[in-house]
């Protein structure tokens, strides 16, 4: 029997980047292992809590605790819901932490040999504040993408976030797409932007598309399980 | 108060003034990276800084976790070496003391180094009510000063000037062109400032740190701007924020090995002036009066609460130069005096979240700021707390509380989740008309729903 992981898709993933988390559970299972969905999962509760509503977040985010059994891994292709799962969440709704793991900080930690999907393809990646600053994971997808034979293309400024910011992006929308702006004017000269975070992602592509930006963002987890096309 | 309150929607109108100006962004962008990459490189060289940065931590919050014995002791220590304390419990009390010392010296002229607190207690306002010209010495501030500005960050005020806009201004003043070089510049603005100097009765300074065992106050500057006005005029007045204090001189060098690193990347600024004392029997200079007015305004209601730690800030600016949104909207937007993410979490708690209910959103929460903070202060945690706040103390808008209640209630529950999602892409077609949905749309594509969720693949 191979060991079980338990994919948590998150909302975006499931609502807005369905094929993402397939890739996930694609790369998951080139691993080695078995993918369970638990299907009684719905959001980390991360929106709310972020916003600052305490309440709100409690209740959504308990969906968790109940979906999620704390006898296998959970991974996610999230960096910010990997955040609000394994950081936040026992302290708000007063749980024990779950084995929570980014997609690629776990990949990674199993010596995932990806094959060479990306040989020749010159890519960008693009870290998601949270899991660099909380979960302090930013070698691990470089690597992986490396190991899939692509070209990594620094951004100037890989420190500064992309805008998304959950209710910021909304609450100060001019400010966010400017920082997307200057995110994708950085990645011009690669041949995609990745990111291992559906809010990047849907914030920076929303951007892309609406500016006439040439760049085109793409999750992670879709670059290493079926190679930028 | 009213200096650091921020009205809702003040932030975004000026948010957008900024965008829209090219040259703002280039000298914010420029200026913010450089000052970035020095603090990075200072630290890079500086052994153990890791450990520094917790000592300092732990230096500044022993004074914080007993502000009022540390007040007392630093009091205490300047009374025994001939200056006056004073302390101010709100900004009103604090210009009060200031003009009436003024006053008494018969002063029509006061020479002022550059002070964050003495912008937030609108002191220049209340000289000029009171017949005393203040006139600004530090360039950056001489310069906001002449075009009628505010600072719009605390350690270069003047940071979204350009070279052209300094030589119109000093221009103005000369009569006559002045060429937009350094020297030039500063040539001119040296002769306009000598006169001040001079002849000033009353030198108002800032305070970087107050010393409690020796009384002492300690100023930082590059242009020895502090140093002059603390010891020409015949009276200096130094006005210091309550929680401005350490121990020990030990703790101030502490503290003084990371501010100028964490600001402009120097090992020390060029002058590092400790001013303890007046001028005694026998010495040849210095002013005959010192008064320290150590202002509350707010501070001493943080003391032993959830928000202490933003009491431990140096004002070192590193915070303000590495965020990602501050870079884009310059530090009009929060207001007045403190801009950043140090000024989105003290203005509020200053002011009360019912007068700047907007700043502790203008941030992505990137973490930035947490991880450049020299003192450890969890600048975009203490964010996140303040949005807490505003939700709890019913702060947030009604429409944002209903709606966030709603969702979450249709999201406890997997049932609810799908039935919420559903009506969700039903409605798509619609979502770019109202609220979230037209603000995210007006400058991006709204993400389509796809056809099928994941879980129903």
């Amino acid at each position: 029997m191979p060991p079980t992981v338990q994919l948590f898709a998150t909302c975006l993933g499931d609502l807005v980047f369905p094929d993402a988390v397939v890739d996930a559970g694609l790369l998951l299972r080139e691993a080695g292992f078995e993918v369970e969905f638990p299907p009684a999962q719905v959001c980390c509760g991360q929106p709310a809590f972020n916003a600052g509503h305490r309440r709100a977040a409690r209740r959504v985010a308990r969906t968790f605790v109940r979906a999620f059994s704390r006898e296998a891994p959970v991974v996610t292709p999230s960096g910010s819901c990997a955040t609000m799962a394994a950081r936040f969440l026992p302290e708000l709704v007063g749980s024990e932490p779950h084995d929570v793991w980014e997609l690629s900080a776990f990949l990674d930690a199993q010596r995932f040999d990806v094959p060479p999907r990306n040989a020749g393809r010159r890519l960008a990646y693009h870290d998601s504040c949270h899991m660099l600053r909380e979960l302090e994971i930013s070698a691990q997808p470089r690597r992986l993408l490396e190991r899939s034979g692509a070209e990594l293309v620094p951004l100037p400024r890989p420190d500064l976030c992309c805008g998304f910011g959950g209710t910021f992006s909304v609450r100060q929308p001019e400010v966010s797409a400017a920082m997307a702006d200057d995110k994708l004017a950085g990645a011009a000269e690669a041949d995609a932007l990745v990111t291992a975070d559906p809010g990047c992602l849907m914030h920076l592509r929303g951007r892309a598309e609406r500016s006439g930006s040439p760049v085109r963002v793409v999750h992670l987890a879709t670059v290493l399980a079926r190679g930028f096309s | 108060m009213t200096e650091l309150g921020q009205p809702p929607g003040r932030f975004r109108e000026i948010a957008r003034l900024k965008l829209a100006d090219g040259r703002v962004q280039e000298a914010l962008d420029s200026s913010t990276a450089r000052l970035m990459r020095h603090r990075l490189d200072a630290w890079a060289d500086l052994a153990g800084v890791e450990a520094l940065r917790e000592r300092a931590h732990e230096a500044r919050m022993r004074v914080i976790d007993d502000l009022d014995r540390h007040v007392a002791d630093f009091s205490s220590a300047l009374v025994a070496r001939g200056g006056k304390p004073y302390v101010a419990r709100t900004a009103e009390e604090a210009c009060a003391y200031v003009v009436d010392v003024c006053r008494r010296t018969g002063a029509t002229l006061a020479a002022k180094s550059k002070s964050m607190v003495s912008e937030e207690i609108g002191l220049n306002d209340a000289l000029e009510s009171a017949g005393v010209r203040p006139v600004e010495t530090d360039l950056g501030e001489y310069i906001l000063q002449l075009a009628g500005e505010h600072p719009v960050h605390i350690v270069a005020p003047a940071i979204e000037k350009t070279a052209e806009d300094v030589a119109e201004l000093l221009g103005q003043v000369e009569g006559r062109e002045v060429p937009a070089d350094l020297e030039s510049l500063t040539r001119a603005a040296r002769r306009q400032l000598r006169e001040a100097f001079v002849t000033a009765e009353v030198g108002i300074t800032g305070a970087n740190f107050g010393v409690c065992e020796t009384g002492s106050v300690c100023l930082v500057t590059n242009e020895g701007n502090a140093r002059l006005v603390s010891s020409l005029p015949r009276v200096h007045v130094a006005v210091m924020g309550m929680e401005r204090l350490v121990g020990t001189l030990a703790d101030l060098a502490v503290c003084l090995k990371l501010l100028a690193r964490s600001s402009t990347g120097q090992k020390l600024s060029t002058y590092t002036t400790l001013v303890t004392g007046p001028r005694r029997a026998g010495e040849p200079d210095g002013p005959e009066e010192l008064h320290v007015v150590i202002l509350d305004n707010g501070r001493s209601d943080l003391v032993g609460g959830r928000y202490k730690e933003m009491l431990a800030c140096i004002r070192c600016g590193a915070c303000l130069n590495v965020c990602p949104v501050y870079r884009k909207t310059g530090g009009a937007a929060y207001g007045p005096v403190y801009s950043g993410p140090m000024g989105a979490v003290l203005a509020p708690l200053l002011a009360g979240l019912e007068q700047a209910p907007a700043l502790p959103h203008a941030s992505s929460l990137c973490g930035a700021c947490t991880d450049a903070c020299p003192v450890k202060i969890p600048l975009h945690e203490l964010l996140l707390e303040l949005r807490a706040d505003l939700v709890e103390s019913g702060v947030a808008s009604r429409w944002e509380r209903l709606a966030m209640t709603l969702w979450s209630l249709a999201w406890s529950r997997p049932f609810g989740y799908r039935i919420s999602t559903s009506l969700a892409r039903l409605g798509r077609p619609l979502a770019g008309l109202v609220g979230p949905g037209r603000a995210w749309g007006a400058g991006r594509e709204l993400p389509p729903l796809a056809r099928r969720r994941y879980r129903d693949l």
